[in-house]
């Protein structure tokens, strides 16, 4: 163990207040509707498509992204596979990965994507345009809701609210910063 | 050099620094609709006060619960006293892995550690990967914002920037093209990095995890490609549950810009298989602010940036004018605790309106502190010559009714007759260098008061 460890672990004793109580923290409840998910993506940059069924994706797909030519999906047969062990050169070509999300939530258009729905940790950002498909019995209220459902978050697991963005210069908002430049959530 | 001096610089471009208000006033605005859409704001501000509050109050426990949660996960965990400890920790991260290309996604405490100064004399090179990190390290500057490092920068300066940097067209200031050059120009650092270092937003202690929230996804990308994955976290960045998460990520994304939540909110427990992930947990001077009941709520921050969005002083003079790694008002609480005497101006810096004090989603009390800071700072001797032999003088003149009549007199008189020039000399007089003065009454209150009330 290093000294400093001891050091600041004492330092933090030492100096710390009085204990207080840690709160419990209320469930609020909240609007956990379809349309709340969608207006709230579509107000973030992001979009909401029905699909009849999971069964019923891949002409969706193919009429939302005519051009995407490298399409990484665990859910169809895709052009590209892709798993933990994928090098970074295949990862960087990917058009299109198409991922199944677990939770989503309405007050933020996020959904929750663990690792294990991602065949490659880095493929839900390396990608240029990312869908999620998502049951939409699986929407809650608020994050509180949320991570009432999580068991815990896996290795890694990130909520994925809309496509990446940036207003670093002069607050201009733009779309399609280093991740994905385009979000669609599939909900059926 | 003092705050105010610094900050006549940037005043000196009137036109800009009005640019600067109204661009940060905008993002205040936005603060506010995404709040009042939130029924439950104020109660989750308290819960975060509170969570906070307790956190501090048990903290030794829970890093140890964290640390040892963390190497059940797999990773390992560090402890640096100081910037210069965990400086040569991570250096020593990187030389063990042979590596020479860095990705780095945005921390505030590296910038607080100079990490970059440090690695790149070491023959490393560091790339800031979050686009106003990256066009600031460009132009060899500091952030001066929490969450909008580049905020003092227009689109012209950028694209000046980009052309010399990235070759870009000249004359070409389109947001939308100088992103898309940049998403290029960094993709290629990306793909190539060896390591990744990355800040922490919050520190599970019961699951040993990180969280890191970004929009660009900079951070996902760098540490998910690299193979080793250096977090950095400052000992006040834990939280006890997973479910205090709830609380957080609601409150910091509608704080800072006014959005619902960060595009991505990415938890990082485990390494990928086959790879590595480590955590420095670094105290510079933080036990030692824990230590100081005044200040210590000071450590709840959590980095939000909505008090500077808020603060009139912040707005008008620009960030790079605290010369300090965090600045706005909850830099002006922290940076003494760091170097009473090189920051004693900051905490004047305010006009103790308290507008920092409203926003801020874990209830710290800023205004309080700057205010008490003052205290200390006086105490300390370390004011101004002129300002304390003022406030001393102005004390006795108001103490006493006899003077303070006479000196309304004259003053009624003096005001009336003395010339401009001599009422605004900017040698004896700083505070008429940009305001006017008041008509003098005729007649004094007191005069005034005589008459009316019988
Ligand atoms: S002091 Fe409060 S408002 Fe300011 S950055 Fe920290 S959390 Fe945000």
């Amino acid at each position: 163990m290093s000294s400093s460890r001891e050091k600041i672990l004492a330092a933090a004793q030492a100096n710390k207040p009085a204990q207080t109580p840690l709160p419990t923290i209320p469930d609020f409840g909240g609007d956990a509707s379809v349309e709340r998910f969608t207006q709230v993506l579509g107000s973030i940059g992001g979009r909401v498509v029905w699909v009849a069924s999971p069964q019923q994706l891949v002409p969706v797909l193919h009429q939302l992204f005519p051009e995407a030519e490298r399409i990484a999906s665990p859910l169809f047969a895709s052009s590209v596979a892709v798993n933990a062990q994928t090098p970074t050169q295949v990862l960087a070509n990917v058009d299109l990965a198409v991922l199944p999300g677990e939770i989503g939530v309405a007050e933020n258009g996020a959904v929750w994507l663990p690792e294990a729905n991602m065949l490659h940790r880095a493929l839900p950002t390396v990608t240029q345009h990312l869908v999620l498909v998502l049951d939409h019995r699986r929407i809650v209220a608020t994050m509180h809701q949320a991570y009432a459902q999580l068991p815990g978050t896996g290795g890694y697991g990130a909520f994925v609210a809309g496509p990446s963005k940036t207003a670093d210069i002069e607050q201009s908002l733009v779309i399609g910063a280093h991740g994905a430049r385009s979000l669609v959530v599939l909900l059926y | 050099m003092s705050h105010s001096a610094r900050a006549a610089t940037f005043v000196a471009d009137a036109e800009r620094t009005t640019w600067h208000d109204e661009t940060l006033w905008f993002v205040r605005q936005k603060r506010d609709k995404a709040v009042y859409a939130v029924p439950e704001f104020q109660q989750l501000r308290e819960l975060a006060s509170q969570i906070k509050d307790h956190t501090l109050s048990r903290l030794d426990e829970y890093l140890q619960q964290f640390e040892a949660a963390a190497r059940r996960n797999g990773v390992h965990v560090h402890w640096a006293a100081d910037a210069q400890e965990h400086n040569a920790l991570v250096l020593d991260l990187i030389r063990r892995h042979g590596a020479t290309r860095i990705v780095k996604s945005k921390s505030m405490l590296t910038e607080e550690c100079h990490l970059n100064p440090h690695l790149i004399g070491h023959g490393i090179e560091v790339i800031d990967t979050d686009l106003g990190e990256r066009i600031i390290q460009l132009r060899e500057e500091a952030p001066s914002h929490l969450v909008l490092p580049a905020i003092h920068l227009k689109k012209e300066d950028v694209g000046d920037t980009f052309h010399r940097h990235l070759g870009t067209e000249k004359g070409n200031h389109d947001p939308q093209q100088l992103t898309e050059a940049a998403r290029q120009h960094l993709r290629a650092k990306f793909l190539a990095a060896e390591v990744a270092i990355s800040g922490v937003n919050f520190a599970v202690a019961e699951t040993g995890g990180v969280v890191i929230c970004t929009n660009e996804g900079n951070a996902d990308l760098g540490v998910n490609l690299a193979k080793v994955h250096i977090a950095s976290m400052g000992i006040e960045k834990l939280i006890p549950r997973l479910t205090d998460l709830g609380v957080f990520t609601r409150l910091l994304a509608r704080s800072a810009t006014g959005q619902p939540v960060t595009t991505y909110t990415s938890h990082y427990t485990q390494p990928a298989e086959g790879r590595e992930m480590h955590i420095v947990i670094v105290d510079n001077g933080r036990t030692q602010q824990l230590g100081r009941p005044d200040f210590r709520a000071s450590l709840k921050c959590i980095r939000c940036g909505a008090c500077m969005n808020t603060c009139p002083v912040y707005r008008r003079s620009g960030g790079h004018s605290y010369d300090f790694t965090v600045p706005g008002p909850i830099g002006a609480i922290l940076s003494p605790n760091i170097d009473l005497k090189k920051h004693s101006s900051l905490p004047f810096a305010s006009t103790l309106c308290g507008s920092c004090t409203d926003v801020c989603p874990v209830k710290i009390d800023i205004h309080t502190q700057l205010y008490k800071w003052r205290q200390v700072l006086a105490e300390a001797g370390e004011i101004p010559t002129a300002k304390k032999w003022s406030m001393k003088f102005m004390g006795r003149f108001l103490a006493s009714p006899k003077a303070f009549g006479l000196g309304g007199k004259m003053a009624r008189t003096g005001l009336r007759l003395l010339p401009y020039q001599l009422t605004h000399a900017t040698a004896f007089n700083a505070w008429a260098v940009a305001r006017e003065l008041p008509e003098p009454p005729q007649q004094s209150f007191r005069d005034w008061y005589r008459e009316t009330v019988r």
